[in-house]
C-alpha cells in the first residue's frame, strides 16, 4: 500500500501567561491510499484540531505534514473537508453550492454545472438542485456537504464529526452511503469522532488519542469484512476493547487533575504562614 | 387607514378643532393635487429625495469598510468603536448646525447631514452582521482555497446584505423623520422648509400636503424597494 499521507511529530500548544496549554503532543501515524481512517478520542483531546492542521485551517507548533511527501502548509488543493455544522452557504441553492469549490477553481459554468449535478445525484438528492438549504434537513444537508466536498475531484476526504448533528436513523443510512462511496472510489477518508460504533463500521484503522495533551495512545486495525454486521461477535469485542481504552483514559484524566488540585492545595498551604 | 381619514374628515367637517389649525382631508388632498402639477413643489420634493439618498448612499460608503473592520478584526472593534457609541450619543440634531459652519447653508451641508444620521444604523446592523458569520464559513472558503478578493464577493458580502439592508431601511426611515431639522438648520429649499414655511405663512393645508407628500414617499420607498430587497432575502434566510 501507497503511503500517501504522514503526520510527524505534530504538536500544538497554545501560548498562555503562565503555562503552555498542551492541546496535541507528538502525533505520528500514516494513511495509506484508498483507507478509511477514524481518529477518536475524549472529548477536548484535539482530534479536531489535529483534523484542522492537516486541513491546512491551523499550522501546528511544530511537526510535518506530508502529503505524497509534499509538505501540506496551506490547504491542499486534492483535500478536502466535510464539517459537522454543514457549513453551506444559506444564499446559494443545493446546485451552488456544490459548485462552491469548482467556482473558486474557475471551471467553466457549464462544465461545473455538469459535475455538480453528477455528485448531487451521487448523494441521492436529484430534482433538489434550486432549492435552499433551508428547505433540507439536517440529513440532506451534509449530503450536500458530501457532494460539495467530492465535486472538487479529492484525494482525500476529511469529515469533522460528520455524523454528529444529524438524527440518528439518518446519520445511520448516510454512513452506509459513505461507505459505499468509499468503496466504489479510490478515495482516502479520515473521519474524526467520538462515536465508537461508527468508528468500527466505517474506519479500516481507528487511531485512538489519549486526553490531554492529546498523543497517540493506540492504533486499532479493523478488518471486518464490509458491509459490517454491527450484532457481530468481532465488531462487540473491538468496540469492547476502544471502550476500555477510553475509559483507561477519562479514568487517567481524572487522576491527572485530582493530583493537580493537590499539588495546588499543597502549594496554598505552604505559603500559610506558620 | 380608511378608518383613520374618515374620523379625521369628520372632526374637521363637525369644527371640533378649527380649519385653520387643522384643514379637513379633502381639503389637504385636493391641495396636495394642486401641488402635484406644481413644478416648484415637484422640484423641492425631489431636491429633499436626491439630498436624503446621497447622504444615506455616503453614510453606507464610510460606514461599510469601518464596521467590517470592525466585526473582522477584534482589535480595531475594541478601540474604535466606543468613539463611534460616543459620538452616536450625542444628539443627532444637535451636530446639525455645527456641519452648517463647517460646510456652509446649502445643500451639501443637507447631504452630510443625512449621512451623519444614516451612519449608525449602518455601522451597528454591519458590524452585527460581520461577527455573525460563522467561523465554518471562512474555514469552507480556505479549505476550497478561495482568495481574498472571493472571500469577500461569495461569503462576507452575501453574509452581512441582510444586515446592510436592515440597517439601511433604519437609516432611511430615521432621515426622512428629521428631514425638517436637516433643512432647516442648512437652509435648502426642500419639502421640508416647505412644510415649515407653510405653517409661518398661516396655509396650513399646504403644511398637511407636504407632510403627506413626505409620509407617501417614505411609506412607498420602504415598502417597495425595501420590500423587494427582503422579500429575496426571505427566499433563502431561515
Amino acid at each position: 500500500m501507497m503511503r500517501q499521507m504522514e503526520v510527524e511529530n505534530v504538536t500544538k500548544a497554545y501560548p498562555r501567561s503562565n503555562e503552555h496549554l498542551v492541546a496535541l503532543k507528538d502525533i505520528t501515524f500514516t494513511v495509506h491510499k484508498g483507507e478509511f481512517v477514524c481518529i477518536i478520542g475524549p472529548s477536548g483531546c484535539g482530534k479536531s484540531t489535529l483534523l484542522k492542521i492537516i486541513a491546512g485551517l491551523d499550522k501546528p507548533s511544530s511537526g510535518k505534514i506530508r502529503f505524497e511527501g509534499e509538505l501540506v502548509t496551506e490547504p491542499h488543493p486534492k483535500i478536502s473537508m466535510v464539517f459537522q455544522s454543514f457549513a453551506l452557504f444559506p444564499w446559494r441553492t443545493i446546485l451552488q453550492n456544490v459548485e462552491y469549490g469548482l467556482e473558486i477553481r474557475g471551471v467553466p459554468k457549464q462544465q461545473r454545472r455538469n459535475i455538480a449535478q453528477e455528485f448531487i445525484e451521487l448523494v441521492g438528492l436529484k430534482g433538489y438542485d434550486n432549492l435552499y438549504p433551508k428547505q433540507l434537513s439536517g440529513g440532506m444537508k451534509q449530503r450536500v456537504g458530501f457532494a460539495r466536498a467530492l465535486a472538487i475531484d479529492p484525494e482525500i476526504v476529511l469529515m469533522d464529526e460528520a455524523f454528529s448533528a444529524i438524527d440518528e436513523f439518518t446519520a445511520e443510512t448516510l454512513r452506509e452511503e459513505v461507505a459505499e462511496i468509499h468503496g466504489e472510489t479510490e478515495k482516502t477518508f479520515l473521519l474524526v469522532t467520538h462515536n465508537l460504533p461508527e468508528a468500527i463500521e466505517l474506519a479500516d484503522r481507528i487511531v485512538v488519542l489519549s486526553a490531554r495533551p492529546g498523543r497517540v495512545k493506540s492504533v486499532v486495525e479493523v478488518s471486518l469484512g464490509r458491509p459490517r454486521d454491527k450484532t457481530g461477535s468481532e465488531f462487540i469485542h473491538i468496540h469492547k476493547n476502544l471502550f476500555h481504552l477510553l475509559k483507561e483514559e477519562l479514568e487517567n484524566s481524572i487522576i491527572r487533575h485530582k493530583i493537580k488540585e493537590l499539588r495546588e492545595f499543597q502549594k496554598l498551604h505552604d505559603m500559610e504562614p506558620k | 387607514m380608511v378608518g383613520f381619514f374618515i374620523a379625521w374628515e369628520g372632526v374637521s367637517r363637525a369644527q371640533l378643532i378649527p380649519s385653520e389649525k387643522m384643514p379637513a382631508f379633502s381639503t389637504v388632498i385636493a391641495t396636495l393635487t394642486v401641488c402635484a402639477s406644481n413644478w416648484e413643489f415637484i422640484y423641492r420634493v425631489l431636491q429633499s429625495f436626491f439630498n436624503l439618498t446621497l447622504g444615506i448612499f455616503l453614510a453606507l460608503f464610510i460606514a461599510m469598510p469601518l464596521a467590517l473592520c470592525a466585526g473582522l478584526r477584534n482589535k480595531f472593534d475594541v478601540t474604535f468603536t466606543p468613539i463611534i457609541m460616543i459620538v452616536g450619543a450625542l444628539p443627532d440634531l444637535a451636530i446639525l448646525p455645527v456641519l452648517v459652519i463647517w460646510f456652509g447653508p446649502g445643500n451639501m451641508a443637507a447631504i452630510v447631514m443625512a449621512s451623519v444620521c444614516a451612519f449608525f444604523p449602518v455601522y451597528f446592523t454591519v458590524r452585527e452582521g460581520t461577527k455573525d458569520i460563522p467561523h465554518d464559513y471562512f474555514n469552507v472558503a480556505t479549505v476550497f482555497r478561495s482568495g481574498k478578493i472571493d472571500t469577500f464577493k461569495k461569503v462576507v458580502f452575501p453574509s452581512i446584505f441582510p444586515y446592510m439592508v436592515t440597517g439601511l431601511r433604519l437609516s432611511f426611515d430615521f432621515v426622512w423623520e428629521v428631514i425638517l431639522a436637516i433643512e432647516i438648520i442648512a437652509r435648502v429649499t426642500g419639502i421640508g422648509t416647505f412644510i415649515d414655511a407653510s405653517v409661518n405663512q398661516g396655509t396650513i393645508e399646504y403644511a398637511f400636503a407636504g407632510i403627506m407628500a413626505v409620509g407617501a414617499i417614505a411609506l412607498s420607498v420602504d415598502r417597495v424597494a425595501f420590500g423587494l430587497l427582503e422579500g429575496r432575502i426571505r427566499r433563502w434566510k431561515e
